[in-house]
């Protein structure tokens, strides 16, 4: 009996632990999920080196400026450390140096910042995300600061400010094209796809590329921002937006005619943009939608892959190009009572040829208008894709409730591609969430 | 019995239970308070740097969460109950069937009973990660196993449908699951004194006989406790299921953990994260004192 009320008291304390948990919901669990972030992707052999390498960067005097970000790739992580390295040494007065936070952990290690206070100098963020922060109060005005404010793409430089007033600078713009598989075009008899590709030609073609363990075409629809990011596109594309769902209804019919044929293949509700990549690199995918980001992980994992990039296809003939969403990452100064150090580097990084060095290490382009103009983009073929398809490239929002509209209309899509409803019923439903959205 | 020492009994009680209760109002009850103010507010991304601007609004939160049309809430209550009920119900009977192996003494047996721990002792999210990898549509080891077998003829999109999702994510968690099952019963099992069966042996016992007459019912705390426990564990499950579906396709998945991190971490409607927290602790308090007085029945009953 002695054993049992000890066995009995026992179970009774880890009940009680897991009743109080339980009170936290989910907000205690921490996820350490693989996901990638539009422009923080990384492939699987980056992924080993992905650890969390802590502050790096010298601490020998100065005053310290501390950078988060969630940089995993070995370019990336490189990029980054010269950056800091060329800063301390450009100057005396600063000391630079940074920190890695998991992408999957990023937004919610900031939130819980400005709740504790415990935050850095200078945060590297997603550019939509910047919005809903400087709302939250994350990050400080410096309009006042010595930056060439009208040298950026207006699209990125919009993400960093909020009612006329700058946070923070670009740091890294880019945006989705369509890659192809050169081989399987060749084996198919058909010629690539180009600036002239309309959706007909485009769903043509993926229908003759399906086949035994290939896929058309897939691309990233998981349901995060992260399938928002390469789904919504396809909604401007058509002749919506972000709020008018209705209008761009075709998209939806597009996508499930596609899925029901096999072209699209399905499983891209579940897929990642490196998922989508790596199956691009394992030969499954005669054509993916992804980012400039993707280019040195091809290089180092697949580099025998015979591939070529162009804008994405176009309404219809009589239609412009197509729109991509804008990706990127922006640098935001912290709201901080000395807020210096922040300016400094952002003036730093300002400088153009900075800006350039660092964005050709990065896989992504410069924020400002004539430094994405540099040979080493526009004289390569695969680069100038993006270049030309940056001309029609929209941001997402900027909207502080971005997140709340990128969930409902990430819905959308996944309810087209599971067939869960009708183009035109989840056109209704969608559109009457996305206005539900304060 | 003398009512002075009894009082100095009652007294001494309450300073042995002190530092429990200290424990609790820190770091269990302050966190419950807030989070229960917080539900009560409208804090959003908009409202979150001013305090000023932070009203309490009653139980708005929690009517916005059941009326919206579609409520993700109701919808992640009832995908809850499934993904528990299913994954309870199936831990449970394996969970027996191997404790009752494993008390008997053969060779072998505590190694087997030792590796039958691997499924718990391996972070969830990295089973949740394996079992994706199994479940894929292409590629995936299940559906090559069971287009082998002929009983599909084409690969099944597991993760990519409303109930297959369902189903995968209950088999990923029974798996975790059965061996926490396996353990409590085994404990259950060693109480009962070998005299027991001796005597129902001489007296001509069945093997059915003598599980369902003496085993079951000796071991039925034990039971109880497994299957409340077991509740409570499974209701709250978030890992596995963030890494698995992300709640996807569609809300199939989405349990009122998932529900809760998504409305509060990424939507930043903090208010209402809240109060979808609460609502889970509400079903699960309830579970709770219903466990606690079920110990003290046992307890009266002893």
């Amino acid at each position: 009996m002695n054993r049992k009320r000890l066995i009995a008291a026992g179970l009774t304390a880890v009940l009680s632990m897991t009743v109080f948990a339980g009170c936290g919901g989910g907000n205690n669990s921490s996820t350490a999920g693989g996901d990638s972030a539009p422009a923080a992707d990384s492939t699987p052999a980056d992924s080993q080196t992905a650890e969390a390498d802590g502050q790096t960067g010298s601490t020998e005097g100065g005053k310290e400026v501390v950078i988060w970000d969630y940089f995993e790739t070995d370019a990336q992580k490189e990029m980054m450390q010269k950056l800091i390295d060329g800063f301390n040494a450009s100057q005396s007065e600063y000391t630079a140096s940074h920190v890695y936070v998991p992408f999957s952990d990023y937004e919610k290690q900031l939130t819980l910042g400005v709740a504790s206070g415990e935050l850095p100098d200078l945060v590297i963020m997603d550019g939509c995300g910047m919005a809903s922060f400087i709302s939250m109060g994350l990050f400080g005005d410096i309009s006042d600061a010595d930056v060439k404010w009208d040298e950026y793409i207006a699209g990125p430089m919009e993400s960093t400010m909020m009612d006329g007033k700058h946070y923070g600078i670009p740091f890294a713009t880019n945006c989705t094209a369509l890659f192809y598989n050169k081989d399987l075009f060749d084996a198919a008899g058909l010629a690539y796809p180009d600036e002239n590709t309309t959706w007909d030609d485009f769903k043509e073609m993926a229908k003759a590329l399906t086949n035994d363990g290939v896929y058309g075409f897939g691309n990233a629809a998981t349901n995060t921002d992260e399938g928002t990011f390469q789904c919504l596109q396809w909604l401007y594309t058509a002749g919506g937006s972000y709020t008018d769902i209705k209008n761009g209804a075709d998209a939806y019919q597009l996508m499930q005619d596609m899925i029901n044929e096999g072209s699209w293949t399905k499983e891209v509700v579940n897929w990642t943009q490196s998922d989508v990549n790596n199956n691009f690199m394992a030969g499954n995918l005669a054509m993916q939608q992804n980012g400039p980001w993707q280019i040195p992980g091809i290089e180092a994992n697949a580099p025998d892959l015979n591939y070529g990039v162009t804008v994405l296809p176009k309404r219809d003939a009589d239609a412009g190009q197509a729109t991509s969403i804008l990706g990127g990452e922006n640098m935001g100064a912290v709201k901080k009572d000395d807020m210096s150090g922040a300016v400094a580097f952002i003036q730093y990084y300002d400088q153009t040829e900075v800006m350039v060095e660092a964005m050709k290490m990065y896989g992504s382009f410069p924020p400002k208008t004539e430094a994405a103009k540099d040979a080493y983009w526009t004289e390569d073929p695969i680069q100038s894709a993006f270049i030309t398809q940056l001309e029609t490239s929209i941001p997402r929002g900027p909207s502080a409730s971005w997140p709340s509209y990128s969930a409902a209309i990430q819905k959308g899509f996944q309810e087209v591609m599971t067939s869960a409803k009708t183009p035109e019923q989840a056109a209704e439903d969608t559109q009457a969430a996305v206005d539900a959205v304060k | 019995m003398k009512k002075g020492k009894m009082k100095s009994g009652t007294y001494l009680g309450f300073m042995f239970t002190l530092p429990a209760v200290i424990y609790m109002l820190i770091f269990i009850g302050y966190p419950m308070i807030e989070n229960l103010i917080l539900s009560l507010k409208n804090v959003d991304v908009y409202t979150f740097a001013q305090p000023a601007n932070q009203q309490f609004i009653g139980i708005a939160n929690y009517v916005e969460l059941f009326m919206d049309t579609n409520s993700i809430m109701t919808k992640s209550i009832i995908n809850t109950l499934i993904f528990t009920v299913g994954s309870i119900f199936f831990q449970f009977f394996i969970g027996f069937g191997l404790a009752l192996l494993f008390s008997k003494k053969f060779r072998g047996c505590s190694f087997f009973r030792g590796v039958t721990m691997i499924s718990w002792l391996l972070p969830v999210t990295v089973a949740g990660l394996l079992f994706k990898f199994m479940f894929a549509s292409s590629g995936g080891i299940i559906n090559q196993f069971l287009m082998a077998l002929h009983i599909l003829d084409t690969p099944l999109d597991w993760l990519l449908e409303p109930r297959s999702a369902m189903t995968a994510i209950i088999v990923a968690n029974i798996w975790i699951g059965i061996p926490f099952n396996m353990m409590l019963l085994i404990t259950g099992l060693t109480t009962i004194p070998s005299e027991v069966y001796e005597s129902a042996n001489l007296d001509g016992a069945g093997k059915l006989q003598t599980l369902f007459s003496i085993t079951i019912p000796m071991i039925k705390p034990a039971i109880m406790s497994v299957l409340t426990l077991g509740f409570v564990y499974t209701f709250k499950v978030f890992d596995l299921v963030w890494v698995m579906t992300k709640g996807g396709p569609v809300n199939a998945t989405e349990l009122v953990s998932t529900y809760a991190y998504r409305l509060s971490f990424e939507e930043f409607l903090f208010s209402k994260g809240a109060a979808a927290a609460n609502v889970l602790f509400l079903i699960l308090l309830v579970v709770g004192c219903f466990y606690i007085k079920l110990i003290n029945d046992e307890e009266e009953a002893m």
